[in-house]
């Protein structure tokens, strides 16, 4: 029992493994929620959003970065162009959320067999991804939707709708398609699969070698992110001028250029987020690949 | 409702499942648009999956709509995958206008409704024809061509490659469950319960094919690096390579221009007639 915390060190081809490995999986079983019908009760919409369950227990198992990165990129593939469904851009905030969400949800457990801390981590993976799509859902739709103060009504429904599919996404597909089978699963696989992909299972309390370093705790990382969120909320419906039990009309002029300049800048940030992302992580491919011979 | 639900769940049947994918996945290239530039189509796509966002005439928007008609019907897409789409266009916009009569809006709040579909539509609809049209292979240089990490280009090959024995494992494992299993003897209300006993196997199929997959993973990826797979990837030489084959043909530009020059059209007719439609 040394006291010194060994890092937590993967080679380039065992990330690559740990990439195809979620990619593959999720992107599966993306297909088939894809194609499962929900039902419907009303406003309330009883579906299986997503087995979240593959991207966590893997993000708990292997290094968090690689999995969650992996899961995106499947679901994008096998769930969206294979199946001609493809959002175009709305997929880009998907994708980052979904991934930014898992990771941390990975980035929470540090002991794969302490079965509370792993039922923590799964639930919160999936109430931070629903709550940030939820957000980014309704602002999508006072942008895309002119007039909207015209429309008496238009502006609360959509809240509520969001709110709902929030609940429902959260406790239904949340509980049953996160929360249980991940605390099945990650124990089980634990010290099984590891060794097929040819590495040491992860200890307690193992250092992360890279990917966001060890400054950004996954607490911070989260609390930030949606409180961003909800600064962004806020600001929205202050600028659109929807307070509850007031109905005056502002000028929905300079309202709708301000939206859309809200909104261009948040796709701005987000776009830029992404290529930092993608050249930081070519750049570090290339450092590891070694010389060139250009 | 009830009959509803029957029908849906005779329609899964994986083998069913498995067909439609395959259709959707592997049939293209043969059609107009699989034979053009895949770099051009991808740009083309960005600006029809950009604009419509930030235009609010109705008369561009149907414009665009009715172009996309077209181009969707060019590329053959199956018509359950077009379905789809439109079912879930349908509900989404049915519940919202549902919502806001209950707050009291009227039928006025229909129309920026119909603006919003109109939007929904174009973007969807430009994805299907390209994404459906393009073959994999073409679809992975196109994108790398124009600069996205080839670690997603590679995914894309990749996924199309495994897909089918992917399916065909889930497939065996899904069928050994059942037979070890019990499936409820009543149907339940809603057929509740023959819906959970089969989502509770969907769950369960995972914790093998977990297993078998990383296997095939790591064989993939060793593969893969004994092909010199990241030297590849990191060779500016290897990639202008593999990419020299694609280059702009007539007919490629014939299609730039047309959709252009349509486009171009289409704005000055929609300032002048802002409301031709409705």
């Amino acid at each position: 029992m040394s006291t010194l915390k060994t890092r937590y060190t993967l080679t380039q081809s065992q990330k690559m493994m740990i990439f195809v490995l979620s990619m593959s999986l999720y992107g599966l079983s993306n297909m088939f929620t894809e194609l499962i019908p929900s039902v419907q009760l009303g406003p309330v919409e009883l579906s299986v959003e997503y087995f979240a369950f593959i991207p966590l227990t893997l993000c708990m198992l292997f290094h968090p970065l690689y999995a969650a990165v992996g899961a995106a990129v499947g679901e994008i593939i096998f769930g969206e162009l294979m199946l001609g469904q493809f959002g175009g851009l709305g997929e880009l905030e998907k994708f980052i959320t979904f991934s930014m969400a898992m990771y941390i949800a990975g980035r929470m457990v540090s002991d794969p067999k302490n079965r509370r801390q792993v039922g923590i981590a799964a639930i919160s993976g999936v109430a931070i991804h629903q709550f940030c799509s939820s957000v980014i859902d309704i602002v999508k739709v006072w942008v895309g939707v002119e007039e909207l103060e015209a429309v008496k009504g238009l502006a609360e429904s959509i809240v509520i709708i969001e709110g709902v599919g929030f609940l429902n996404d959260v406790l239904f597909s949340g509980i049953l398609f996160a929360l249980l089978p991940t605390m099945y699963l990650v124990p089980r696989l634990y010290g099984k699969i590891e060794p097929l992909l040819g590495m040491k299972p992860r200890e307690r309390n193992m250092q992360y070698a890279s990917g966001g370093g060890n400054r950004l705790s996954p607490k911070l990382a989260g609390g930030g992110l949606v409180l961003a969120l909800v600064a962004l909320g806020a600001e929205l419906l202050s600028e659109s001028g929807w307070s509850i039990g007031e109905f005056e009309l502002p000028g929905a002029e300079s309202n709708e250029s301000l939206l859309i300049w809200i909104s261009m800048l948040a796709a701005a940030l987000i776009a830029a987020l992404a290529i930092i992302f993608t050249l930081r992580r070519a750049s570090r491919r290339r450092q590891e690949a070694g010389q060139l011979d250009g | 409702m009830v009959e509803a639900v029957k029908r849906a769940l005779n329609r899964i049947s994986v083998e069913q499942i498995k067909l439609e994918l395959l259709g959707t996945a592997y049939n293209s290239s043969s059609t107009f648009l699989g034979r053009l530039d895949p770099r051009m189509l991808l740009i083309w796509y960005l600006f029809f999956a950009i604009t419509p966002w930030f235009v609010y005439n109705r008369t561009i928007l149907l414009g665009m709509f009715v172009f996309m008609v077209v181009t969707t019907v060019l590329s053959r897409v199956s018509p359950y995958i077009v379905f789809i789409l439109c079912l879930g266009l349908v509900s989404q916009i049915g519940w919202m206008f549902l919502l806001s009569l209950f707050f009291g809006g009227g039928a006025e709040s229909l129309l920026p409704m119909l603006t919003l579909t109109l939007k929904l539509s174009v973007i969807s609809l430009a994805s299907i024809t390209v994404f459906s049209s393009l073959d994999p292979e073409r679809l992975s240089d196109g994108l790398s061509a124009l600069g996205v990490p080839d670690a997603f280009a590679f995914s894309l090959s990749y996924g199309y490659r495994i897909l089918p024995t992917l399916l065909e494992e889930f497939h065996q494992i899904l069928l050994s469950f059942r037979l070890r299993g019990q499936r409820p003897l009543k149907h339940g209300f809603l057929y509740m319960r023959t819906a959970a006993y089969y989502l509770r196997i969907l769950v369960l199929v995972f914790y093998p094919l977990m297993l078998n997959t990383a296997k095939r993973s790591r064989t993939t990826v060793e593969a893969l690096e004994t092909r010199g797979y990241t030297y590849a990837v990191n060779n500016p030489q290897v990639k202008k390579l593999r990419l020299s084959y694609l280059e702009m043909q007539r007919r490629d530009w014939l299609f730039a221009a047309f959709s252009a020059v349509y486009v171009g059209l289409l704005f000055p007719l929609g300032t002048v007639f802002p409301n031709l439609i409705y």
